[in-house]
C-alpha cells in the first residue's frame, strides 16, 4: 500500500540573483513499511527533499501526497495538525524535550493527541522496553547517553503510530556500538509496527542495513535499488 | 502537559529565574508596603478628623460659618436634633455652643473656639477624652471644679502653661534611658532653669549638644523636661447674647494630645453649663448639631436626606467641611494608580527581557516542538504560561512579605517622631500604623497576572514567528 506519491517535486531557493535547484524534477514512492535510506553527498539535496516530504517546507511546484492528502492543499494550521498526527520526526541531534523526563518525553505527541492516561501510558512502558530503557523511565535527557537519548526521539515518533518516520542523519552524532543499536531498535520497530521508515544518511551502517536505498545527486534522483 | 512543562521551563536556569522573580517580589514589596504606610497615613488623620474633631455630619444655621456669630442658634433645636436623629443610620447627636474668643494668661494670649459641651454625649461621640497627656488632669472627671477648660497641648505651650525644667528627677530618667554621660553633663548647666517655649528650649539644647546628639536625644530630654503648672488659670475673653464683652478665668483640668496643632492650638472645651452661665443662653440653644452615624462610609448616603429634612439649616459633612482631607481620600486612589503603574511597568520589562532570553536560548527546541506538530496555540500558550507563573509568583511571594511585614509593623508602628513637627503641624501622625485593605491585595493580584499576560506576548509572538526549518539548525 503506497504511503507516500511524489509527483514531478521541484524546490529552488533564490539568494539574490542565484538560483539553486535544491530538488529538481524527483517522483518517488514509499509502501507501507519501508525501510529506505535517502543518500548521497552534501549538497545533494537529501535534508531538503526530507524536510518537503515532513511537511516543514513547501515545494516550488510538484505534489506531496500522503495517503492520498495533498500537503501542499493543507492551510499552515491544518498542516501542523496532520504532521502530528501523521508524520514521527528524528533527529540528528535528538531534540528531546530537556525537563521532560524519557517517558513524559515519549508520552509527549501523545497528549498532543489527547490520548487518554492508561493507554498513555501502556504505549510508553511497551516502547521502553522495545527500545531497552524501562530501566530510565524516569531520567531527563540530560542523565542519558547520547545513544539513548536517540533511542528514546526514535520511540517519541513511533508513539502514536505515525504513518511513516523521517529521520534526519540519525546516527551521525553517534559512536559505532550507539549507533549500531539504534538501528537494530529501528529495524525491529519497523518490523513489528509496520511503519515506514525514511532517512537521510552518510552512514555506510545505515546503507547497509536499509532495504531500499535512494540515491541523489544535485536534486535528482540517481538510482533507486531495492533489495530483498 | 503544556501547563507542567511551563513550569519546568522556568525552573531550567533557576538563577536567572530566581532573579526576575525576586525582583518581582522586591518590587511588589516595596510598592505595596509604602502604599500600606501612605494609606495608614491618610486613614489615621481621617479616623482622628472623624473622632476627635469633626464627626460625620453637623448642622447649624445657614449664616453661622460665616458670621459665628453667638446669636446664629439653631431655631427650634429641639425638632432639628430630633429630625436628624430619626434618619436610619445616624448613631447619635450632641449639641454644641460655638464661640470665637480669646484665652490668655498672664504671660500670653491666643485666638480660640470656645465650644460648650454635654460631657456625657460628647464622651460617646468623640475620644477625645482618651486623649488627656496623664498627668494633666482629666476630662472633666466628677472632681471637675467649676469654671474648668480642656485645652490643647499646643495652646498649652503657647501660653507657657507647659515649660521645660531639668529637674533631678528628669535628669534621673534620662539616665535611666541610657542617655550617655557626657550628654548628661552637657545639660547641667541649664538643670533646674524654665524654658516656656519649645523654640527656647531647642535653641538651648542646639547650643550646649552637637547637631548629632540633638538628632538623637532631644526628643527624649524634651519628654523628660516637660512639665505641666498644675491648675494653671487662664482667661477667656468673649461676648455674650447681648453682645457685651465678657470672660471669666478657668482653671484647666486637661491638655489633650493629638496629631493635629491646629485643633489642638483653636479649641477649647468648656461645660455648656458653664457658657450658659457666662452669656445668658437660654437652655436647649446650641449653634450647633453634631451627628455620629453607624459608620463612616454612610457618610455621603446620609447627607442628602439629612438637608431634606432640614432644609432651612446648613447640613455639612465632614467631607464638605475639611474639602482637604476628602480631597486626600479621593487623591489615594490616583496614588494607587501611579504606584501600580510603576511596580507593574517594571515588573512588565523583567518579564518581557527574560522571556525574549528564554525565546532565543530555545529557538532550536522551539522549532522542534514545531515541527513535530505542536501547534502556534500551544506554544503561544506555553510562553504564556512561563510569563505568568514568574509574574504570579513573584507578585505573591512580594505580596506575602508585604503582608507579614505589615501585620509586625501594625502592632508597633513605624515611628517618625523626627519628622513630627511637619508632620503634626498638617495634622498627620508621625507614627504610623502600615494598613491596606484586602481589596487592594485582590486588585494587585488580577492586576500582576494581567502584565504578566500582556508581558509575554512580545516574547510569545518572537517564538511563532520562528521557521521549525532554520530554528532546528540553529546551534
Amino acid at each position: 500500500m503506497k504511503v507516500i506519491e511524489i509527483r514531478d517535486l521541484h524546490k529552488i531557493y533564490k539568494a539574490s540573483d542565484i538560483e539553486v535547484h535544491a530538488v529538481n524534477c524527483v517522483n518517488l514512492d514509499f509502501q507501507e513499511a519501508e525501510f529506505a535510506a535517502i543518500v548521497g553527498p552534501s549538497g545533494s539535496g537529501k535534508t531538503t527533499l526530507l524536510n518537503l516530504l515532513g511537511g516543514l517546507d513547501m515545494p516550488t511546484s510538484g505534489q506531496i501526497l500522503i495517503d492520498g492528502t495533498d500537503l501542499s492543499m493543507l492551510k499552515s494550521s491544518a498542516l501542523i495538525d496532520f504532521r502530528m498526527r501523521n508524520i514521527g520526526f528524528v533527529f540528528q541531534s535528538y531534540n528531546l524535550i530537556p525537563v521532560l523526563t524519557a517517558k513524559e518525553n515519549i508520552e509527549f505527541i501523545m497528549s498532543l493527541q489527547k490520548w487518554i492516561k492508561k493507554e498513555r501510558e501502556e504505549r510508553s512502558f511497551e516502547l521502553l522496553k522495545a527500545i531497552g530503557l524501562s530501566d530510565r523511565t524516569n531520567s531527563r535527557p540530560a542523565k542519558l547517553s547520547g545513544g539513548q537519548q536517540q533511542r528514546v526521539a526514535v520511540a517519541r515518533a513511533l508513539a502514536s503510530r505515525p504513518k511513516f518516520v523521517l529521520a534526519d542523519e540519525p546516527t551521525a552524532n553517534l559512536d559505532s556500538k550507539s549507533a549500531s543499536t539504534l538501528l537494530e531498535i529501528m529495524e525491529k520497530l519497523n518490523h513489528e509496527e509496520k511503519i515506514t521508515f525514511i532517512f537521510s544518511t552518510h552512514d555506510p551502517r545505515v546503507m547497509k542495513m536499509a532495504r531500499r536505498v535512494i540515491t541523489l545527486e544535485d536534486g535528482k534522483v540517481v538510482s533507486d535499488d531495492v533489495r530483498e | 502537559m503544556i501547563i507542567q512543562i511551563a513550569w519546568k521551563n522556568i525552573w531550567r536556569n533557576k538563577t536567572r529565574s530566581l532573579i526576575v522573580i525576586s525582583s518581582v517580589a522586591v518590587g511588589v514589596f516595596a510598592g505595596v508596603f509604602a502604599m500600606a504606610a501612605i494609606n495608614s497615613s491618610v486613614v489615621q488623620r481621617i479616623d482622628a478628623a472623624v473622632n476627635e474633631e469633626l464627626s460625620h455630619i453637623q448642622v447649624n444655621s445657614r449664616e453661622f460659618r460665616s458670621s459665628s456669630d453667638i446669636q446664629d442658634l439653631i431655631p427650634g433645636f429641639n425638632e432639628a436634633d430630633s429630625a436628624l436623629k430619626s434618619l436610619p443610620g445616624v448613631k447619635t447627636t450632641t449639641g454644641r455652643i460655638i464661640i470665637r474668643g480669646i484665652a490668655s494668661t498672664s504671660a500670653k494670649s491666643s485666638g480660640v473656639e470656645i465650644n460648650g459641651i454635654d460631657v456625657e454625649k460628647e464622651k460617646e461621640m468623640f475620644t477625645l477624652n482618651n486623649k488627656v497627656i496623664p498627668g494633666t488632669g482629666s476630662y472633666f472627671g466628677s472632681d471637675t471644679k467649676f469654671n474648668s477648660v480642656l485645652i490643647g497641648e499646643k495652646l498649652a505651650k503657647d501660653l507657657n502653661i507647659i515649660r521645660y525644667i531639668l529637674t533631678p528627677e528628669a535628669v534621673a530618667r534620662l539616665d535611666s534611658l541610657k542617655i550617655p554621660s557626657r550628654v548628661l553633663s552637657k545639660l547641667e548647666t541649664i538643670s533646674g532653669e524654665r524654658f516656656t517655649s519649645d523654640k527656647k528650649f531647642n535653641s538651648e539644647l542646639e547650643k550646649l549638644l552637637t547637631s548629632d546628639e540633638t538628632g538623637k536625644y532631644a526628643i527624649h530630654i524634651k519628654e523628660a523636661a516637660w512639665s505641666y503648672r498644675e491648675g494653671a488659670k487662664l482667661i477667656l475673653t468673649f461676648l455674650d447674647m447681648d453682645n457685651n464683652q465678657t470672660g471669666a478665668g478657668f482653671r484647666v483640668c486637661g491638655i489633650f494630645r493629638t496629631n493635629n496643632d491646629m485643633f489642638e492650638g483653636m479649641s477649647v472645651f468648656v461645660p455648656a453649663r458653664e457658657l450658659r452661665a457666662l452669656t445668658g443662653m437660654k437652655e436647649e440653644t446650641w449653634h450647633r448639631i453634631i451627628a455620629r452615624l453607624d459608620n463612616d462610609d454612610l457618610t455621603d448616603k446620609i447627607t442628602e436626606p439629612a438637608r431634606k429634612a432640614l432644609p432651612d439649616l446648613e447640613v455639612l459633612n465632614w467631607k464638605e467641611i475639611s474639602p482637604d482631607l476628602a480631597m486626600i481620600a479621593d487623591f489615594m486612589g490616583q496614588i494607587y494608580a501611579v504606584f501600580m503603574v510603576i511596580i507593574l511597568a517594571a515588573l512588565a520589562f523583567g518579564i518581557v527581557n527574560t522571556m525574549l532570553m528564554a525565546v532565543l536560548e530555545r529557538t532550536k527546541e522551539l522549532g522542534m516542538l514545531g515541527a513535530i506538530g505542536m501547534n502556534r496555540k500551544k506554544i503561544f500558550s506555553m510562553i504564556m504560561y512561563e510569563s505568568i507563573f514568574m509574574s504570579v509568583v513573584g507578585g505573591f511571594a512580594g505580596m506575602g512579605i508585604a503582608e507579614a511585614v505589615i501585620a509586625a509593623t501594625q502592632k508597633n508602628g513605624i515611628n517618625l517622631i523626627k519628622y513630627s513637627e511637619g508632620m503634626e503641624a498638617f495634622g498627620y501622625s508621625a507614627h504610623l500604623f502600615p494598613t491596606i485593605d484586602a481589596g487592594f491585595f485582590v486588585s494587585t493580584t488580577i492586576l500582576i497576572v494581567l502584565t504578566g499576560i500582556l508581558a509575554s506576548i512580545y516574547p510569545a509572538r518572537k517564538a511563532l514567528k520562528l521557521n521549525p526549518v532554520e530554528a532546528i539548525r540553529t546551534e
